[in-house]
Parts: C-alpha cells; sequence; structure tokens
C-alpha cells in the first residue's frame, strides 16, 4: 500500500482557520455527536459492563462488582446451544439471502433499462416502509396452521384428490429463517445493487472476446469485482439477524431460544438475572463489533487482485 | 454490603412538579381496564384518571423499578408480588381508618399469607389456574393434567403453557402429586423431567397471546387463568370453548391495590381504593371483566348465572385442593429458574 497515494497536496487554508485555533475546530465539530454518543451509548455500556460483573443481581440489589462469574456461566452447556442456535440462524439467513438476493440485484442492475431501474428497485424495497413487527406478524398470518398456506394446500388437496400433507413450521425454527431472510433480503438487495452498477462492463465483454464461457466470465469477472458488496451484505445481514428478536420471539415459538430473547428474559422475563444478561449482552456486543471491525476492514476496500 | 457501589433500580420520589392533586396515575392488567368505571369516578370525585397497562407481575415490577415507578399512584401486583415487593420496602403501610368498606371483604381474603391484615394492599379479585380448551375439536377434553402427557399424540404443537415458572412447575409438581410449593430438589427435577416430554406439544409459552390462536383453530388447549377463560368463552358464546380446573388442584391467585411508597398523590390513590371496594362497583368489575370478588356485599348483588358458575367461583372442594403460590428461598428458586431455562432453552 505505501507509495501508493501520493501525499496530499497541501489544502488551500480555510477561513475558520483564522478565527479557531487548529485543535478546536474538530472539537467543535464533533462535540454535538460526541455528547450525544457519550451520554446515550458510551456511559450506558459501561454500566452494562459494571453490571455484568456483579454475580445474580436482581433489581434493589447494591451493585458490587466482584468477578466474571456470569461469563463462567456462558459457558454453561445449555447457553452454548443458545449462543450457536443464534449464529446457526445468523449464517443460514446471510446465505439464504445472498442465495436470493444476488440474482435480483444482478438482473436490477445489468438488465433492466436505465428507465425502470429506479422504479423496480423502490419496488423491492418498499416492504421497509412498514415496520418490522407488521411484517412478522404477516408471516405467523401465512404460516400458521390455520393460515393462508394451508388453506391453499386444503383447497388444492380438495380439487385434486390428493391427500397433501398440512405445513406445520410456525414456532419451529424454518418459520424463523423465512421472517429474518424477509426481512434482511432488501438490505443485501441494495448493497450488492450498489456494488454490481459500479461493474466495468467491459471487463465482461473482453472476457466474453476472449473466450471465456458465462459461467466462466462470472464466476472469474463478476464475483471477483462484487466481493466487497457480497462482503458488506453479508455481514450487515449477519450482525443484524445476531441481534434479532422479533423474529424468533413471534415466530420461533416454545423452540428457537436465541440470544437476544434470552436477554429479554434475563432482564423482563420469567427468569431474571440482570447480571448474567448484561454478560450475554456484553458478549453480543464484542460479537457485533468484531462483525463491524471485519465490514470496515473487507466491506468497502479495493478489489484484491 | 453497605456503602460500597450503588442500589440498582432504586425507585425515588418525584419532588419537583408533585402530583397535582386531581389526577391519579394507575398502572394495571390489561384486563382491568374499564372506561366506564373509571369515567363514574372522575364524575364522583373530579379526578382524571391515566392509566398504563402491563401483562405479567415481573414486567411490572421491571417497569417501576427501571425508573417509571415514582409515576404510579395505584399498582395492581398478584399476590406473591405484593409479598416480593414489600420486602423490597417499595410499598407504603396503608392507614385503614382512611378506606371504608374494607369488612367487606371475605375473612380468607383479609388475612392471607402473603399480605397478614392487609397492610399494605387490599384483595380486588381472585381466580384459579386451569386448561380452556376447545371441544369441537378435542373430545374428550382433560379433567386434569395428566390429560397432557397422556394425549401427546394429539396435542404436537397445539398447546400453550403460561409464560411463568412457578405457574407451569408448579403443575407438573401438582400432576406428579406433589406440592405447587414443593421445595424438595429431587421433586423439582422430576418435575422438569415430566416436562421435557411435554415439549413437542407445547407450540409456545405465552400468557395472553393464546386467545387469538385458540380462536382462530391453531390451538386446541391452552394452561390459562381463570378470569381470561371466562372472559373468552363468555365473548364468544357460538364456540364450543371449556375451562376445566384439574382435578388434582391448581393454583390460587389474587390480584391486589397497592399504593408506593413513591406515591404522587395519595388521596387520590385513598380515593380509588375505596371506590374499588364499594360493593356495586366491585360487582361490576366482576359482571363485565370476569374477575371473582372476594368481596362478600358486591357476590350478593351478583346475578344468579354469575354466581353459580363454577369457573368462576369454584366449589370448596375444589379450593380444598389448591393451593396459593408462596415465595420460596432464593437458592431453591434458582433451582427452578434454572430448570426452567433449560427447558425453554432446549
Amino acid at each position: 500500500m505505501a507509495g501508493q497515494s501520493p501525499p496530499l497536496s497541501k489544502q488551500p487554508s480555510l477561513d475558520t482557520e483564522k478565527v479557531l485555533p487548529k485543535w478546536l475546530e474538530p472539537l467543535f465539530l464533533l462535540a454535538p455527536a460526541g455528547i450525544w454518543l457519550g451520554l446515550l451509548l458510551v456511559i450506558p455500556t459501561l454500566l452494562i459492563f459494571e453490571l455484568s460483573l456483579v454475580p445474580n443481581i436482581r433489581p434493589g440489589q447494591v451493585v458490587n462488582p466482584s468477578g466474571l462469574d456470569n461469563y463462567a456461566l456462558i459457558f454453561d452447556d445449555i447457553y452454548q446451544k443458545v449462543v450457536l442456535r443464534s449464529l446457526s440462524f445468523a449464517v443460514s439467513t446471510t446465505f439464504f439471502c445472498l442465495l436470493l438476493g444476488f440474482p435480483v440485484a444482478y438482473w436490477i442492475a445489468l438488465i433492466v433499462s436505465k428507465r425502470w431501474q429506479n422504479l423496480v428497485l423502490l419496488g423491492f424495497v418498499l416492504p421497509l416502509w412498514t415496520s418490522s413487527l407488521l411484517r412478522s406478524y404477516a408471516w405467523i398470518t401465512i404460516l400458521r396452521p390455520t393460515g393462508v398456506v394451508n388453506s391453499v394446500i386444503t383447497l388444492l388437496s380438495s380439487m385434486t384428490h390428493l391427500t397433501l400433507p398440512p405445513l406445520d413450521i410456525l414456532n419451529r425454527e424454518p418459520a424463523v429463517l423465512i421472517g429474518m431472510t424477509y426481512s434482511l433480503l432488501p438490505y443485501m438487495v441494495l448493497i450488492l445493487y450498489a456494488s454490481l452498477e459500479k461493474l466495468d462492463r467491459r471487463l465482461l465483454e473482453a472476457a466474453a472476446d476472449l473466450g471465456a464461457t458465462p459461467v466462466q466470465t462470472f464466476l472469474k469477472v463478476t464475483v471477483p469485482q462484487t466481493l466487497p458488496g457480497i462482503a458488506a451484505g453479508s455481514l450487515l445481514v449477519f450482525i443484524t439477524c445476531l441481534g434479532d428478536f422479533v423474529n424468533p420471539e413471534l415466530l420461533g415459538g416454545a423452540s428457537s431460544m436465541t440470544v437476544a430473547r434470552l436477554i429479554y428474559n434475563q432482564f423482563l422475563g420469567a427468569t431474571r438475572n440482570w447480571g448474567f444478561g448484561s454478560a450475554l449482552s456484553m458478549i453480543l456486543i464484542l460479537a457485533v463489533s468484531i462483525a463491524i471491525a471485519l465490514l470496515i476492514k473487507y466491506g468497502d476496500a479495493v478489489p484484491k487482485k | 454490603m453497605s456503602g460500597c457501589g450503588w442500589t440498582l433500580a432504586e425507585v425515588r420520589p418525584v419532588q419537583a412538579g408533585k402530583g397535582k392533586s386531581d389526577e391519579l396515575s394507575l398502572y394495571t392488567w390489561t384486563n382491568y381496564v374499564d372506561p366506564p368505571l373509571v369515567e363514574a369516578f372522575t364524575t364522583q370525585t373530579g379526578i382524571r384518571v391515566t392509566y398504563d397497562i402491563f401483562n405479567s407481575n415481573e414486567i411490572m415490577l421491571a417497569t417501576f423499578q427501571a425508573g417509571k415507578g415514582s409515576a404510579y399512584s395505584i399498582l395492581y401486583p398478584s399476590d406473591y408480588k405484593v409479598e416480593e415487593m414489600i420486602e423490597l420496602g417499595f410499598l407504603s403501610e396503608l392507614d385503614h381508618t382512611r378506606i371504608d368498606g374494607l369488612s367487606n371483604i371475605l375473612p380468607q381474603f383479609q388475612n392471607s399469607a402473603y399480605d397478614p391484615g392487609n397492610r399494605h394492599s387490599i384483595p380486588i379479585s381472585w381466580g384459579t389456574t386451569g386448561l380452556i380448551y376447545d371441544a369441537d375439536r378435542l373430545n374428550p377434553g382433560p379433567e386434569d393434567w395428566s390429560f397432557l402427557w397422556e394425549n401427546l399424540d394429539k396435542l404436537e404443537r397445539r398447546i400453550t403453557l403460561l409464560d411463568d415458572v412457578r405457574e407451569v412447575m408448579g403443575a407438573t409438581l401438582r400432576s406428579l402429586g406433589h406440592s405447587y410449593n414443593s421445595t424438595n430438589p429431587q421433586q423439582i427435577k422430576q418435575a422438569y423431567e415430566r416436562l421435557v416430554t411435554l415439549k413437542p406439544a407445547v407450540a409456545s409459552f405465552n400468557t395472553d397471546a393464546w386467545k387469538e390462536q385458540l380462536l382462530a383453530g391453531d390451538l386446541v388447549l391452552a394452561m390459562v387463568y381463570s378470569a381470561d377463560a371466562v372472559r373468552l368463552t363468555k365473548d364468544n358464546p357460538d364456540r364450543n370453548l371449556k375451562y376445566v380446573i384439574p382435578k388434582s388442584g391448581t393454583s390460587l391467585w389474587s390480584d391486589t391495590i397497592v399504593m408506593p411508597k413513591t406515591a404522587p398523590n395519595p388521596e387520590a390513590a385513598y380515593a380509588w381504593i375505596n371506590y374499588m371496594l364499594q360493593p356495586s362497583v366491585a360487582a361490576q368489575i366482576t359482571q363485565r371483566q370476569y374477575f371473582a370478588t372476594p368481596n362478600q356485599a358486591a357476590y350478593d348483588q351478583l346475578p344468579a348465572p354469575l354466581r353459580n358458575n363454577t369457573s368462576l367461583f369454584p366449589p370448596d372442594e375444589i379450593l380444598a385442593n389448591s393451593e396459593r403460590i408462596s415465595p420460596i428461598d432464593p437458592k431453591i428458586l434458582a433451582l427452578y429458574e434454572r430448570y426452567w431455562t433449560l427447558l425453554t432453552s432446549s
């Protein structure tokens, strides 16, 4: 990387430099957002961290940090299972979003005529205008035993005289996956679209001229060029899934405890332990931070050769 | 423990702008909201009422402690929560000289274990925990808790249980012939193991959402509180819904009115308590919201069909068989909670 970027030529000095000392300028510009973040993000996170060091604390007790017991608890088999389940939901949702999102983004970016592009894109993002809670409830209506899907199945069975088995997936893991994938697909498509839009089409033509099959062109030219977009989209979906509470809670029933639901239970549910809940929150914050760091490092990087 | 650190979720009274004398703020259960009664109260006393609602004792206490507590002059905790809140020092002692009509409360509700002598709380309603089922889809229906285990094949993801450790574990303990409040680790483990075998039948653990699912036909049976069950049955006369109190016994609960120490407007709180103790008001609550009343004078005013409704006012032999959920030692409670987490996380 060294030597790749020449030293920037000195900018002509701005007027403000005469009024404000140099060190004050960034402070002045950053202070409002800084205070906001400090009060509403940094301090609360530190408080959560302090609480996470108090074993078995319940409301009304004195906060007296005394050790890492809460963190040790996370290594309990049952919580490991919950963490793994959350991770597997996040990984599978990312996979399905990529699988379903890439063709759509490809189609919008490269095949749809310029005139319709924005309209098609708008149509695809339209569901984001309604509340995520509402969208999850809609899936309940669709998937429930007496819901839309099963009504259609019953109708088909009666018309064809076949006995089609009813679809019974609400309150099970597939329903959660469907809900999460549906919720996050627009984000994946938007990011992939932005990446595919920038695709250098001359390279595609060159590949074709030099005898590459469409599949080879796709795998060797298109995919490597959009890799930052794929990484950004995947990480964004992954991060959001990891912290998703609504879909597992509404669609997962008694069978799909995730980290987010477990945290909720520690604070407001049937078994309350604010200290353990805080420790779980810290772990979740840590995992998401790592994912965000990866996103910054790989998401917008120049395509690797 | 003193001196170091800060107290988690301490509730302090609000000093500035301390309660306008003509306003009363309540925090109550979803099902207790009854606009005509509130309007009549405002007409009688000139006090305007605002309320927030909750759907579990745990959420009520958490909200109370997380900072909103000092906004309310009246809360509606259930029996065991009253005891917990007394221990936490949140509840003010009621001045009985300012309360009229306490003598109408049945004796067994005047001297309950959770708050002897009604020093901090006034019982407003009571009921049982049981099973509601759709008799058109499930025939024969349950008579006891054991029905659930005997009919596992018919119930796959067709039932819900309450989202409550003590109720669900207690019912299972009861089905094994133990106490709802067992403190014997062996028995608690046994109950957990029995619940694990029931898991395939459980669609979800919830306290409210079952109503709509049962009506739609997604569920055939739900573990519920009697007041909710009686109300749903009355609101849907065209459906063949039945509420059953399990033969081997169940839990009895009461909901109460309490006044927190941090109440911004104690005057209005006493006015509300006195209003709710009026026999005609208590009778209206039973008639419209289907909560059993602990108020003898109100009971006498009820129409005969309600008085004879055994789901609402169960016969004495069922009551004799049932228990109140009582607070237990924190170590044993931790055991309950550990099994609950295992159950809900697996």
